[in-house]
């Protein structure tokens, strides 16, 4: 293997991980408040939506991706508001969120483009893809940082972990749960612009498929920490960079295999690493 | 039913129903007109009750298997995988043996039963053994599942006479019965019912269910009193699988009469609905699968009919799962909240 090979590989693993990485540091951010974060998926999915039907109407598209990047975070903003006032079932209403935003972006797309599956082309910010990946490195970087060290990443671990004891020092959990969520949605609806306007330039129905739930996975192999995260989420990226740069080469091994690839690496994972995953103490936990 | 839950399905009730009107009036379709092609569309004849029965069947066996999971305190997330695999399982059993229709047929679901419980204990030995997050192992394996399906239709098992990646037709002696001639709708849906009323025996009445609920509602409490509780994860996975298997191998013996990996077009997820719409109890269970089923033909006609896309529906079961989370909310305001 050429050089110019490995790094083209990883040059593939850094975009194919970027939205995963995105989405898993808002999982993170949401989960050290408290609130479990099922919705990513739906997070994603809306963004991105929304930031190729903003992107198509006003020809913009920097409207599309802040547009993207908003409606994540209202969806984020629903659930955290849901959780903290309504003080719901966490896990039931993230489910709901993701059918309401898979099955509103398809009817949208019916419903404004007249045509089932994908938007017409609209105008994308492709040239911003590799800032876009230095930006969710650095964020890793700075959310790290930021949750174990400043005033602020204390008050969201002690709501994840004993909103009691944060409301006795006077912190109030609520609030903070409801703006991590909201923040957390917009990381995620980030992702989905990535994935819509950064590599590509339109939705499609089933264009997140299930890296939502992968970003899931890398907040807890990275242990709810921004960089462990972000470093399982780059993983993921890897593996599907080399499920390509294999597909065709090795006769013997058929391309399903290569397709579930990065499925199975998680699966063996979890079975070196056993019982090493704590979560946040309160985490899903209504409160007060 | 108690005056909590008796509010919550009332505004529920009316929630989906403004929720339609206004997808409705959102496609330029009057209200009137949605709901009665709606309506007609999931009980309006012979035909459409049998497509709602058919959808129902569909979701029923999986929402049970998901139940079982949950009540075990285990979120799993694997049933369209599960589903697939038994399926798979079911599909191939069926073309390979000679025997009576009925045992025939009887073996098809034993095999699809098996496929999705060796899917499910994966997840539940890895929970077991290695204290695996479960919802992460369920996840990966719907994606394996998926693969591992395609990989032997297009491979190893594609039958010599298929058109595309698929599996082999049953013989036409082991099709199941249908209730309805000429319909989608057969025995399937009294063997799910039958196995939601063994499944409420079996959790409320015997030891195993005793185990299962202790490991869900209170894990420390019933390791204290001697429950080994990787047991009962390994378990209550095999058995969760097994349902969704058993849907599975419905849908090959009663809809395609074949294996093929377009399946389920995402039942074990909308399963999972189901399953907490019914909160949990094998014979709400039924209802609930009732109304989805209802809700998805009618979609179906309504979209033929009326030109409001299919998927409008989706977005009104979300709301309707969303609406049951808050239900302790919506119920009764504070008072008797957890």
């Amino acid at each position: 293997m050429t050089l110019s090979l490995v790094l083209s590989l990883l040059a593939l693993a850094l975009v194919r991980g970027t939205p995963i990485l995105l989405a898993a540091l808002g999982g993170v951010l949401s989960e050290r408040a408290g609130i479990v974060n099922i919705a990513l998926e739906g997070e994603m999915t809306a963004g991105a939506f929304a930031a190729a039907l903003l992107s198509y109407f006003t020809r913009d598209p920097w409207i599309g991706a802040i547009g993207g990047v908003a409606v994540g975070a209202a969806v984020g903003f629903a659930l955290g508001f849901a959780a903290t006032r309504w003080r719901v079932d966490q896990i039931v209403a993230g489910m709901g969120i993701n059918l309401i935003c898979t099955g509103g972006a398809a009817f949208g797309l019916i419903y404004v483009f007249n045509q089932a599956g994908v938007t017409p082309q609209v105008p994308a910010i492709n040239q911003a893809l590799w800032p876009m990946v230095v930006l969710g490195i650095a964020l890793a970087a700075a959310l790290q940082w930021a949750i174990a060290r400043t005033p602020i990443g204390l008050r969201l671990r002690a709501c994840g972990e004993n909103p009691h004891a944060a409301r006795a020092a006077g912190i109030d959990p609520l609030a903070v749960r409801l703006y991590a969520s909201a923040i957390a949605g917009g990381l995620a609806g980030l992702g989905g612009v990535f994935l819509a306007l950064g590599e590509l330039n339109l939705y499609s129905d089933g264009m997140i498929a299930g890296r939502g739930f992968i970003a899931l996975a890398a907040v807890i192999f990275g242990r709810w920490t921004p960089i462990g995260a972000a470093g399982v989420a780059l993983i993921f990226g890897l593996l599907e960079a080399l499920q390509f740069a294999l597909q065709g080469n090795i006769a013997w091994l058929p391309s399903d295999f290569l397709q579930a690839l990065p499925y199975i690496a998680a699966l063996l994972a979890l079975l070196g690493a056993s019982g090493r995953y704590r979560p946040p103490a309160a985490e899903g936990k209504p409160y007060p | 039913m108690n005056r909590e839950s008796a509010k919550a399905l009332a505004i529920g009730t009316l929630g989906v129903a403004a929720a339609m009107s206004l997808a409705m009036v959102a496609s330029h379709v009057s209200p009137i007109v949605g709901f009665n092609a709606f309506f007609y569309g999931a009980f309006g004849g012979k035909q459409e009750i049998a497509e709602t029965l058919a959808s129902t069947t569909a979701l029923l066996f999986p929402a049970l298997g998901i139940a079982i999971a949950f009540r075990a305190g285990l979120f799993n997330i694997g049933a369209e995988g599960q589903l697939l695999i038994g399926g798979l399982l079911a599909g191939w059993i069926g073309t390979r043996i000679d025997v009576p229709p009925a045992i025939a047929i009887a073996a098809i679901f034993l095999a699809g039963a098996i496929g999705g419980a060796l899917w499910g204990a994966i997840a539940g030995w890895l929970k077991a053994a290695r204290d695996a997050n479960e919802v992460i192992s369920t996840l990966m394996l719907n994606f394996i599942a998926a693969s591992l399906a395609l990989y032997l239709v297009t491979g190893p098992l594609r039958a010599p006479d298929a058109a595309g990646p698929e599996l082999s037709l049953l013989p036409h002696a082991y099709w199941l019965p249908t209730l309805l001639s000429h319909t989608r709708a057969t025995i399937a849906l009294p063997i799910a019912l039958l196995a939601a009323f063994a499944l409420r025996y079996v959790l409320d009445s015997t030891w195993f269910g005793y185990r299962l609920r202790a490991a869900g509602e209170a894990p420390e409490a019933a390791r204290r009193a001697g429950i080994s509780l990787p047991r009962v994860a390994l378990w209550a996975m095999a058995w969760s699988g097994a349902l969704a298997g058993m849907g599975g191998a419905a849908l090959v013996a009663g809809e395609l009469h074949r294996f093929n990996t377009q399946l389920s077009p995402g039942y074990g997820f909308i399963a999972i609905a189901v399953a907490l719409v019914g909160g949990l109890e094998p014979l709400t269970i039924c209802i609930a699968a009732l109304a989805f089923g209802a809700l998805e033909s009618g979609g179906l006609a309504l979209q033929a009919a009326a030109a409001v896309p299919k998927d409008a529906i989706h977005v009104i079961e979300g709301l309707l799962v969303f609406a049951l989370a808050a239900r302790r909310y919506l119920g009764a305001r504070g008072a008797g909240a957890r």
